[in-house]
């Protein structure tokens, strides 16, 4: 008797522990995004790719997309572009986007606010991604887009600091010292007031 | 009949039970492979990207390195040839390319220092930053607007016109130093140990007027 209640508690527990684990299996969800890309083959694929793109270089059936903000994007945007702010990159609405379109353009207000979203977007496997390089800004409301380079340098610093230098040290060879030359005294030449003498009496 | 079946059906039942998780064991060895994240998912890195705190400025850059600060590492992911050109004081020259090289790793993965990352713009340096948060790097830091914004800020700070306000007088005094600091020189600094003190204007010799004594009358005869 003893024997069977044992048996019984075993194969309970068995059972039991069998139905949790269906359970899990079966309730266990991927992840919606998955990295598909490691960071060193990204980097790798990064720095040999041209992901940069100008804009006259964007052809027909290219998707562009705007990442700012959708107040920005509804005062002004390009042409054709839509309106994904980098905040819902990841809804399942946008990866749709990314999912169906073969060439998709990210934009920003500078290049720099696109890059963000490139890196994450190709690490998750959408080689299709490319930053558009332009600049956007606002006069009087009307968007106005200009082609920006990307990571030049604007001036060469060491020849400013070495022209500096030198600069100084040609202010400094012939100091233009302006001698002060002291103003020429005035000389006060004390009127000597007569005095009045008292009258001499004469005789 | 049937309930022979059953007994001998039952007779069976650890090895059952034993086939059943063995089977689940195998099963739980393919699981791991679909969730296989390396460094932190997705979700949190956009948010990590969009939270501005990464960049850290030019004069608090200045700041740093002024005051010797030893709890930063700077890390130039340009080319070598533009490292060689000019570089920002103390960098150290990692190409963006080589940066997840497993020599260069240990700079980045570490959290005695802060990293900054510098790139010309902060459009490299960004990348960087996005693979080194990605894998789950502490005290990361970009550089905003990189060594272009070192040079107009720090290196060749705009002179405020009149018009602007006295902080920005202040801010304009507190960034030439800091070029000066970093090797720029200027005219009217170097001029000054030569400044001429200007020659007292000669005292006037004062000559005193002798007055003339009132003299008696001098009476006549």
């Amino acid at each position: 008797m003893k024997e069977l209640e044992k048996t019984k508690r075993i194969s309970i527990a068995a059972v039991l522990t069998i139905l949790v684990v269906l359970v899990g299996i079966l309730s266990f969800k991927r992840p919606k995004n998955m990295y598909v890309v490691d960071t060193k083959k990204a980097l790798t694929e990064l720095t040999a790719d041209t992901y940069i793109i100008a804009q006259k270089d964007v052809t027909e059936g290219t998707e562009l997309i705007d990442i700012r903000n959708q107040y920005e994007y509804e005062k002004g945007h390009l042409e054709g572009a839509i309106n994904i702010p980098v905040t819902d990159l990841l809804t399942d609405e946008s990866i749709n986007v990314f999912k169906t379109k073969d060439n998709i353009v990210l934009y920003g207000n500078t290049p720099n606010d696109a890059v963000t979203p490139l890196i994450l977007l190709r690490q998750l496997g959408y080689s299709n991604v490319k930053v558009l390089a332009v600049k956007n800004s606002y006069d009087h409301n009307k968007l106005i887009t200009e082609p920006a380079t990307i990571e030049t340098a604007v001036a060469d610093i060491k020849g400013f600091i070495d022209n500096s230098v030198k600069k100084a040290e040609e202010a400094n060879a012939k100091p233009v010292i302006k001698e002060v030359k002291p103003a020429p005294v005035k000389q006060v030449v004390p009127v000597k007031k007569k005095k009045k003498l008292p009258v001499e009496g004469g005789c | 009949m049937v309930n022979r079946n059953v007994v001998k059906v039952l007779s069976f039942r650890y090895m059952i039970l034993a086939a059943i998780f063995i089977l689940l064991a195998a099963g739980l060895v393919l699981l791991p492979k679909y969730q296989k994240h390396e460094g932190i998912v997705p979700e949190k890195l956009l948010s990590n990207a969009i939270n501005p705190q990464r960049y850290i400025s030019t004069d608090k850059l200045a700041d740093v390195l002024i005051n010797q600060d030893p709890s930063y590492l700077l890390i130039d992911v340009r080319s070598e040839d533009d490292f060689t050109k000019y570089s920002i004081p103390n960098s150290v020259n990692i190409p963006l390319a080589k940066l997840l090289d497993d020599d260069n790793k240990s700079y980045i993965n570490q959290d005695q220092y802060n990293v900054v990352f510098i790139s010309d713009d902060n459009f490299y340096a960004d990348q960087a930053w996005m693979f080194g948060n990605r894998l789950g790097y502490k005290n990361l830091k970009v550089l905003k607007g990189g060594v272009n914004e070192w040079y107009s800020t720090i290196i060749n700070p705009p002179v405020p016109t009149e018009e602007m306000p006295a902080n920005d007088f202040e801010l304009y005094n507190t960034r030439k130093a800091a070029s000066m600091y970093f090797g720029v020189a200027y005219p009217d600094q170097v001029a000054k140990p030569v400044k001429v003190e200007p020659k007292k204007a000669a005292p006037t010799q004062v000559v005193p007027v002798k007055k003339k004594k009132k003299l008696p009358v001098e009476g006549g005869c």
